[in-house]
């Protein structure tokens, strides 16, 4: 489907050509045929990451759309403009690690992992998708919620939102990120305390009063 | 035919006994007013706990009335928005996540703690009456509340929600059948959750229910100090303290602990983590429904149940249980605080193992 949609889509790009020569035609079959390559998208990796986390994930977690990069929908093959889908090509020759990657089809997580490995690599690390983890480079934190995105991979959560990450993780990178604001809620619960006890025992030892 | 007459001196005996007119003056209800000092006294601060959860929902939830946009195309982008872009947006809603699962735990603690102690017993049966259907509010808060965050999970739950009212009327006599369905539609607005629904759910749980809940918390406030302490156990306790100042300090001192504690986890653990990164995706109407689907925990103890066993079966089990709730002072009239603290033990085991391993005997009994 999606080749047929790329193939649509380049001959859109040709239509104007068609009319000039028989040529034209066929270098945009030509096209079709050598340059655009159907829509991977790589289940494996969704897969391993259900498995080995316990928790649901889907494609959002390296697409730009949820249902994957096929489709008509926004971030999918099939609904990307010419600009776009110079971007995935590009991205898609990205066969090394170490390029800038942008392509429309990924999400900020997709395009950092093919830059971080390539799309060779990349590939390769279908048929042992946990490899991925040691792959990625440790410190790269995308959403900032003091989580790696390689250690987010392995626990099912989202890269790109700094409040989804495993909870337990979470609350020590959080308790030890807001430390100065939790010493100071304590120390305003204590003089709240204190202020009360002495507040109570007051009213008190005016009631004590009254009552004599 | 009835003897008008002698039904309303019934009445009136009943209430004149239930609220004591002469009772109700400041020495009486407060200065004069002690609690008694036995093992089972820690229950007596459930309650207030309860309270003070439902203050700190109020004050939260004000906060977020300021940005939140009740529109199923602005509902998901305006929490977004109070999350990643309002200072402090992120604890204020996360507090009031939190809080409204403290509120409803503390609920079911109070209620389970104030029937082994027997305090519905004469003449606090209203107190108890109140508080049962205070606990009907709180849990029809958190299903209200669950739908405004407008994403997949919050959405589709909703609808399995409103059809499982649906469902009821098949199992109900006559004209009373069609009664669950107008109120699904009542509920619903249209023919499936969408604006309508939203905007119903949103004024319900922002307006309609925190006053039915506030009046409602007003007469079990006013009974309870009326009445006074109940109890509690079955040998008068030999030590007391007093409301004012011991006991009102003591509730006050654990209520700032307890909103430190609250302020900690809400500041370090966002409560949306616990759940699948797809369920928090803004709701997609065209979309296939993602899998995971559930309501929150507090409703695990029949939702669980529902998914396993035939609908009737737990359609049976819920009237019986909410008719003895509403009934336990005349039900559980002559029962020894023994056999109620047997019965209380039994129920806490069953919410407590339906909630923390619900899914696993779901999975055990389905493969």
């Amino acid at each position: 489907m999606s080749l047929c949609t790329t193939r649509k889509h380049l001959l859109d790009l040709a239509e104007p050509a068609l009319g000039a020569s028989g040529f034209a035609v066929f270098a945009a079959l030509a096209c079709c045929t050598f340059f655009s390559l159907p829509a991977f998208s790589y289940p494996e990796f969704q897969e391993f990451v259900e498995k080995h986390s316990h928790k649901t994930v889907n494609c959002a977690m390296c697409h730009t759309n949820e249902n994957g990069p096929v489709g008509e929908g926004k971030g999918q093959i099939g609904s990307l403009s010419p600009d776009e889908m110079k971007r995935l090509n590009s991205a898609r020759g990205a066969l090394e690690a170490g390029q800038n990657v942008d392509s429309p089809i990924l999400n900020k997580f997709g395009n950092e992992i093919i830059k971080a490995v390539g799309k060779k690599k990349f590939v390769q690390l279908k048929s042992d998708p946990s490899k991925l983890f040691d792959a990625l480079p440790g410190k790269s934190d995308l959403d900032g919620d003091g989580i790696p995105d390689a250690q987010e991979y392995m626990d099912g959560t989202d890269t790109l939102n700094k409040f989804h990450g495993d909870p337990g993780k979470l609350f020590f990178v959080n308790l030890s990120r807001y430390k100065l604001h939790i010493v100071l809620a304590i120390i305003a619960v204590l003089s709240l305390n204190f202020g009360l006890l002495h507040l109570v025992k007051g009213i008190s030892i005016l009631q004590s009063k009254k009552g004599d | 035919m009835i003897d008008l007459d002698k039904a309303a001196h019934k009445v009136s005996g009943f209430l004149s006994e239930r609220i004591p007119v002469e009772k109700l003056n400041f020495h009486s209800m407060v200065e004069k007013k002690e609690v008694p000092i036995h093992k089972m006294s820690w229950g007596y601060y459930t309650g207030g706990l309860t309270m003070f959860f439902f203050m700190i929902q109020v004050v939260t939830g004000l906060f977020l009335l300021f940005y939140y946009q009740p529109t199923v195309s602005d509902a998901h982008v305006s929490v977004e928005y109070i999350s990643h872009h309002v200072a402090g947006g992120a604890l204020i809603r996360n507090m009031h996540a939190w809080s409204s699962s403290c509120m409803i735990f503390c609920a079911m603690v109070h209620l389970l703690t104030a029937f082994a102690m027997k305090s519905f017993e004469k003449p606090r049966e209203i107190t108890w009456i109140a508080g049962v259907l205070l606990l009907f509010i709180t849990f029809t808060f958190g299903f209200t509340g669950y739908l405004l965050p407008w994403n997949q999970i919050a959405v589709n739950a909703t609808k399995v929600g409103l059809q499982s009212v649906e469902y009821v009327g098949q199992y109900l006599p006559g004209q009373l059948a069609d009664v669950p369905r107008i109120l699904r539609e009542t509920f619903q607005g249209e023919a499936s959750v969408g604006q309508s629904t939203l905007g119903r759910f949103y004024a319900l749980h922002v307006v309609i229910l925190p006053l039915l809940l506030a009046s409602l918390l007003g007469l079990h406030l006013l009974m309870v100090q009326l009445h006074g302490m109940s109890q509690g156990v079955d040998k008068p306790a030999k030590k007391a303290e007093k409301f004012i100042s011991i006991f009102v300090f003591k509730d006050l001192s654990l209520w700032a602990t307890v909103f430190l504690a609250l302020f900690v986890v809400a500041l370090c653990i966002p409560f949306d983590s616990f759940l699948p990164f797809p369920l928090l995706a803004p709701f997609n109407a065209l979309g296939s429904t993602p899998q995971g689907i559930k309501p929150e925990w507090y409703f695990f103890f029949v939702y669980y149940p529902l998914e396993l066993l035939p609908f009737w079966v737990i359609l049976l089990a819920s009237m019986i249980a909410v008719t003895v709730m509403i009934f336990a002072p005349w039900i559980f009239k002559g029962t020894s605080r023994r056999t109620l603290g047997f019965i209380t033990l039994s129920a806490s085991v069953y919410l407590v193992v339906m909630t923390v391993f619900g899914e696993q005997i779901y999975e055990f009994f389905k493969h």
